[in-house]
């Protein structure tokens, strides 16, 4: 932790020890490959906002993930794997929250230099949720939990939203935390 | 991609009367896309909700997450979590790091990516 603590003086950081600028790596990275057109990150002026209507203790609470079930035919989705476009999923799916789902995140691009998905509760929080809920800090977890597709096309994931939209609706959750991979 | 697909789902249920939270470690394409809440995990891509093999850094980053979701004043509200990933950050510098790459090297991940597309566009299409 780097909490500073009263009384105490925060020590300069060093310069590049901010957060990784993502969408400028990722535009360098591919124009050196040699394609051109660089991607359109989506990106609004207006940010639409909900305030919490009922107390957390009280609320029940939906998970979306982008991890994705593991497909035993789709080849290696093991921690450390390569890039697995085969393990790649492009239908909303949901599963029960009760389940001890087997979810894995070989087909995105995650930090595979300095991490290796060895372990689900680092992206999937829902061990934590439910510990959350047992201990009251939460009403209760929603029946299902949701998977969201990746798709480059903003128009694809539009309509996957409406689709998590019905299902949370379905699910009458009155929140969701949402983990991307 | 992830990141991005949770900012605009996050959006749309928001926009549709349910509060929501995003848990991530892509600050800069959350915020670009603009959502209402966000905790932001300074973490390696692929550990949005906490270290991993660590049920402490777990249940902090979820509590912190769900701090943010119950007390954000505002839209595009950020709290950033006082976890580091290690004492040095020269992890940060390593993702799709070009000055690493040769022109060789290049070459093969460009074979690579074209190839992992004709993959993802096969499953999309029979899905």
């Amino acid at each position: 932790m780097t909490m500073v603590a009263p009384g105490a003086k925060a020590e300069l950081a060093v310069e590049d020890d901010g957060p990784i600028p993502y969408m400028q790596r990722t535009r360098d990275y591919y124009l050196a490959l040699g394609y051109g057109n660089p991607y359109r990150w989506a990106h609004f002026d207006e940010v639409p906002f909900t305030p919490l209507r009922t107390p957390l203790s009280r609320a029940r609470v939906a998970l979306i993930t982008t991890a994705a079930p593991y497909q035993p035919e789709a080849g290696n989705q093991e921690p450390g794997a390569p890039y697995n476009a085969a393990a790649k999923f492009y239908q909303v799916y949901s599963i029960p929250a009760e389940s001890v789902p087997d979810l894995r995140i070989s087909h995105v691009g995650y930090d595979r230099k300095h991490s290796t998905a060895a372990d689900i509760h680092a992206y999937f929080p829902l061990g934590r949720m439910k510990e959350a809920a047992a201990a009251g800090r939460i009403g209760s977890l929603g029946p299902r939990v949701h998977g969201a597709p990746t798709n480059r096309s903003h128009r694809a994931t539009e309509t996957d939203a409406e689709e998590l939209l019905r299902r949370c609706q379905e699910d009458r959750v009155e929140a969701a935390v949402l983990v991307p991979s | 991609m992830c990141h991005q697909t949770v900012s605009l789902v996050a959006r749309h249920l928001e926009e549709q009367g349910i509060p929501t939270v995003i848990m991530g470690c892509a600050k800069d394409i959350v915020e670009h896309c603009g959502v209402p809440r966000f905790l932001f995990s300074d973490f390696p891509l692929g550990n949005s909700a906490g270290r991993p093999l660590d049920a402490e850094s777990q249940a902090q980053t979820l509590e912190l997450a769900l701090r943010v979701l119950e007390s954000a004043p505002a839209a595009r509200t950020t709290v950033q979590s006082p976890q580091r990933w290690n004492g040095v950050a020269a992890w940060k510098r390593d993702y799709l790091d070009l000055a690493k790459l040769s022109p060789d090297s290049i070459a093969e991940r460009r074979k690579e990516f074209d190839e992992v597309k004709t993959i993802a566009r096969a499953k999309r299409e029979e899905s």
